[in-house]
């Protein structure tokens, strides 16, 4: 048997298991898959605001753009700040590839020096945009990484989750584990605990509003909370629209700068 | 009171009881209750407008004091088991519970930003362990290109790097204190580890200091004991005189202890300053009995103790409560360790007074009057009369010299008061060649500095500190900041700004300017917020960027240092003004210097204050105003002799010297009491000026010289502390003791002769 097959197999195993309420515990990384690779459309365009509040009870609000086309290599995603006045039109864009161990292509334009620059990061543990998600924690992160483990079913909200455990595979990773509760059927990360290096619980995502566009389920509304600093970030998504044919040449440096 | 007493010598048994039974209880609740307080902000008066705002301003920003361990490598850092102990300190610094793991900063965790021809790199320097040649060089070159880095956590000769781990001030305790240090040892060799900052400063002392203390309190007992044997001449004597002043110790923390207040650093000195003033009493009592003893060698017991009584119960209640006003004024101050100390020591003084008037006369009772020894006394006494007369008619004599060297003496001394400093550093409380202190000028020389100064810049509009106009003001303010020798760096939001400026237009030097567009900068921010980290960033600006902190890192933690500091800022404030900026302070170091000068400021209060008091109580005591004033002479003169001494030889006022004022008017006026006393009664006896002069002399100067000598002995103690300021307070006081002495019987003897204050009748009758 080739490893296809078997894979296959797995699968077809396991969905009959959940349908039939087989004894057969259900694999982690196989759900975990199918969260990763849910199918969000090729392209979506929308506006999304951003929440960040401090301990304090501060919020500071930024309203982006965003236009993003997928194929089965590559993710190209280029946002561009409406708001706050002083940073409107400044753009980023990102390619991200599927091919495991490749790093992200990223650039910046800053329209008040005029020049696209292009950020090269280590690291998908840095945070995004000053928020309280990682570029992991807002899906990158590729399935294989990590070890799961289901551990039981759970009922979140009315919806019945599977609750799966992950533990990183390499060392010295930020989370020591993660739990996430995941949506059966919509394969959607419905919660998601992340515990720090010593084990201690420092963010919970919860998402708070899903909705499907286009035959897809999109997250609308989710909120990321840093339990330790006491600090948050919500994330809203307005004006969604699914596969509406946006061009591969919409994820250029021209555009970047060209703004809204 | 005198009845009272003289009964009281009847229930000698009773009164010995009910001392001692209350002195074992408070002893019990003693051992139960006494709590240490080691942490420094509880010392700080909490409502004072300025330490509000430094307050809120570390909540703002997030400031703390840093622990700073560095790593030595004498052949230079860039090697695989230096970079080794990086990290791994790093990581154990982050695994205490007392640290927040964003709080520590050392290679391990910055991240590096570089400028590329095409863009921009964020990485950090290393994150697994640097094992070749190739990529220690690249960490090198890396480091030396980032001006954020290098220098301040890499020496210039890239044999130093340090790691920085910073404290809540609630959360440092002596059992923390240990730990770190002890971790530092562990991580020694081949490298050398080096741990300070302020916190471990304040822990250092907070460790030493009671155990100071405890080791200078044995070394007074036992030096009170053999000097009051040398003077009194008898053991019994000794004995009484010294379980007056140890009861009245515990007595005094009993009852702190069942008032549930706590032990501060100042109050440690409290055994001290009892033992040394309490046995003056004492002396006083014994040495009354003595010379009585000897004019009635046939005089019973009890008669002997009731003249004693009689004679010396006046002198003994005016004293102690003149020296309790000197305490008592300490309560002016703000600063709540003072007042207690202050409120305590009196409390203890007069607790002392009772004791000497209860439990001397009775254990006279119980054990007997002492045996002193009459023989080849009568020649010592002549010699002693014939020089106290001589001393009384000699200073009659040459009364001009003894004017005018007064008058320069005070000149001289009015000279160095000018020159008087006030110091707030807690590093200068150290030996020179101590550890700390070594540690300390390591990590100076190296880097920034050890000691902070964060400068509070505050808009009243959002996004101000994204405005060009003033972030080049306060680029500029830096500037002049950083050319003062005892600043070694300077941090702010400007830093940030000129760095990514540098970095967006690859790595060019003449880029690292502050661009002139607001928008630019708000731009850059959100970049680096986007690809740095921005919690490094809110260390230095606010949410809405209406708030900025500017630290200051400074050489030295001296109030001179951090003042001369502050001056340059001042220069700043109108143009600051005109950009609707206003400026303030925070910080530990910013509260020392304020929390320094409350206690001065409170301390020339309470001066006044008690010299005013004991001019009015005295001037009550004997019944005439110009009394009051002629007995306030010595200390005045010692008060200037003093702060004069302190200017001349350049010792700084700091809390511990400052409480020297009280403790110098409080004692040294206890010598013109009893001198006037004795002089009003021998007047009275005898009618005779010269007479009268030499048997108050006589009298009144042989207690009085005994006294002092007691004194001057037990505070000399303190210059075996390990603490210099402590040794200062020692010869201070003691240098003190010996001017009101001198002042006494110089030139208040002289103003009081010359006055002829009680010899007007006389004076009368004999132009008749």
């Amino acid at each position: 048997m080739t490893m296809k097959k078997i894979k296959i197999l797995t699968l077809v195993l396991f969905l009959f298991s959940i349908f039939t309420f087989a004894q057969v515990k259900p694999d982690g990384l196989e759900i975990i898959k199918k969260v990763y690779n849910r199918p969000t459309g090729d392209d979506q365009t929308a506006n999304l605001t951003m929440t960040l509040t401090d301990s304090r009870g501060n919020k500071r609000i930024r309203e982006i753009k965003q236009l993003l086309k997928e194929n089965k290599n590559i993710e190209k995603k280029i946002m561009f700040f409406v708001s706050p006045a002083d940073v409107r039109n400044t753009s980023f864009m990102s390619w991200s590839y599927t091919k495991e161990g490749k790093d992200d292509d990223q650039w910046i334009y800053l329209p008040a020096l005029k020049r696209v620059k292009r950020i090269s990061s280590d690291s998908k543990s840095d945070y995004f945009m000053g928020s309280d998600f990682t570029y992991d924690d807002l899906g990158d992160r590729q399935p294989s990484a990590d070890n799961h483990k289901f551990l039981y079913m759970k009922k979140l909200d009315n919806e019945e989750c599977f609750v799966i455990e992950s533990k990183p595979k390499e060392e010295e990773y930020m989370y020591s584990r993660t739990i996430t509760w995941i949506i059966k059927d919509k394969w959607i990360g419905k919660k998601k605990e992340f515990y720090d290096e010593d084990g201690d619980l420092l963010k919970i995502l919860t998402v708070k509003k899903y909705k499907k566009i286009s035959e897809f389920w999109i997250i609308l509304y989710s909120e990321m909370k840093n339990v330790q600093k006491k600090h948050s970030t919500e994330m809203f998504l307005k004006d969604v629209k699914i596969n509406t044919e946006i061009q591969e040449r919409q994820f250029t440096e021209r555009m970047m700068k060209r703004g809204i | 009171m005198n009845k009272f007493l003289k009964k009281l010598i009847n229930y000698k048994w009773a009164s010995v009881f009910l001392i001692l039974a209350i002195s074992f209880a408070f002893f019990m609740i003693m051992k139960k209750n006494t709590r240490m307080e080691t942490d420094l902000d509880k010392y700080m008066p909490e409502q004072h407008p300025a330490f509000v705002y430094s307050n809120k301003a570390e909540e703002w920003f997030n400031i703390k004091d840093g622990i700073i361990i560095a790593i030595e490598n004498r052949n230079g850092i860039y090697n695989t088991g230096t970079f080794k102990k990086i990290k791994d300190i790093t990581k154990a610094l982050q695994k205490m519970k007392e640290i927040e793991k964003d709080d520590v900063t050392s290679l391990y965790t910055a991240d590096n930003i570089i400028g590329t021809e095409e863009g921009m790199d964020v990485k950090p320097f290393f994150k697994k362990l640097p094992k070749d040649e190739e990529s220690l060089k690249k960490i090198q070159q890396n480091v030396r290109n980032n001006e954020m880095i290098f220098e301040r956590l890499v020496s210039a000769d890239e044999k130093v790097t340090v790691i920085i781990a910073e404290i809540g001030d609630d959360t440092f305790s002596q059992e923390f204190y240990h730990r770190i240090l002890k971790m530092a040892r562990e991580f020694e060799g081949p490298e050398k580890l080096y741990v300070a900052g302020r916190p471990i400063v304040e822990g250092t002392m907070a460790y030493l200091g009671p155990r100071d203390m405890k080791r200078m309190v044995p070394i007074v007992i036992l030096v009170i004991v053999m000097v009051l044997l040398l003077l009194l001449k008898s053991f019994k004597a000794m004995i009484f005189t010294m379980l007056v002043v140890l009861f009245s110790t515990v007595w005094t923390f009993g009852l702190m202890a069942t008032l549930k207040i706590p032990i501060y650093a100042v109050s440690t000195m409290i055994p001290v300053m009892l033992i040394a003033i309490g046995v003056a009493d004492g002396i006083h009592l014994y040495s009354h009995l003595h010379l009585y003893m000897k004019e009635h060698p046939l005089a019973s017991k009890k008669e002997a103790i009731s003249d004693m009584i009689h004679g010396m119960w006046k002198p003994v209640v005016m004293t102690s409560i003149t020296t309790a006003v000197g305490f008592i004024s300490l309560i002016t101050s703000q600063v709540y360790p003072i007042k207690y100390f202050g409120l305590f020591t009196a409390f203890g003084v007069l607790i002392a007074m009772v004791f000497s008037l209860v439990l001397i006369p009775a254990g006279l009772m119980l054990l007997g009057i002492p045996n002193w020894k009459k023989k080849s006394k009568n020649e010592s006494t002549d010699t002693k009369k014939r020089f106290s007369f001589r001393f009384s008619q000699w200073i009659i004599k040459y009364k001009y010299l003894t004017i005018i060297l007064t008058i320069v003496i005070i000149a001289v001394s009015l000279l160095g008061i000018g020159k008087v400093w006030i110091n707030s550093s807690f590093l200068e409380k150290f030996e020179k060649d101590s550890d700390i202190v070594i540690t300390d000028q390591f990590i100076n020389k190296h880097f920034g500095g050890t000691s902070s100064l964060n400068v509070i810049l505050d808009s009243k509009k959002h996004d101000a500190f994204k405005n060009p106009d003033i972030l080049n003001l306060m680029d500029k303010m830096q500037n002049d900041v950083e050319k003062l020798k005892i600043v070694g760096n300077s941090f702010s939001l400007a830093d940030y700004l000129k760095r990514m400026n540098k970095v967006m237009h690859a790595d060019k030097e003449k880029y690292n300017t502050i661009p002139d567009s607001k928008n630019l900068n708000a731009q850059y921010l959100l970049l680096y917020e986007m690809s740095g980290d921005p919690e490094n960033l809110w260390k230095v600006v606010n949410y809405n960027y209406q708030k900025a902190n500017l630290l200051i890192q400074l050489k030295s933690d001296n109030s001179k240092a951090i003042n001369s500091a502050i001056d340059i800022i001042k220069k700043y404030i109108p143009e600051f003004k005109k950009l609707d900026v206003s400026i303030n302070y925070a910080g530990s170091g910013y509260k020392g210097l304020v929390f320094t000068d409350l206690i001065l400021e409170g301390q020339i209060l309470s001066l006044v204050l008690s010299l005013f008091i004991v001019v009015i109580l005295l001037s009550i005591m004997f019944k005439k105003i110009s009394i009051g004033f002629i007995a306030s002479i010595p200390i005045i003169i010692t008060a200037i002799i003093s702060f004069g001494i302190m200017g001349l030889l350049n010792i700084p006022l700091s809390t511990t010297t400052a409480l020297l004022s009280s403790i110098a008017i409080g004692i040294g006026i206890d010598y013109a009491v009893h001198f006037i006393e004795r002089y009003k009664i021998y007047a009275g006896e005898t009618g005779d000026k010269i007479k009268t002069s030499e048997l108050t002399m006589l009298h009144s100067g042989r207690a009085i010289v005994f006294n002092a000598l007691v004194i001057i002995a037990g505070f000399l103690v303190l210059l075996f502390s390990v603490f210099p300021p402590n040794r200062a307070l020692g010869a201070l006081v003691s240098l003190n003791m010996f001017t009101s002495f001198v002042g006494t019987i110089s030139i208040m003897y002289l103003i009081l002769y010359r006055s002829n204050i009680y010899f007007k009748k006389e004076k009368k009758g004999g132009l008749k």
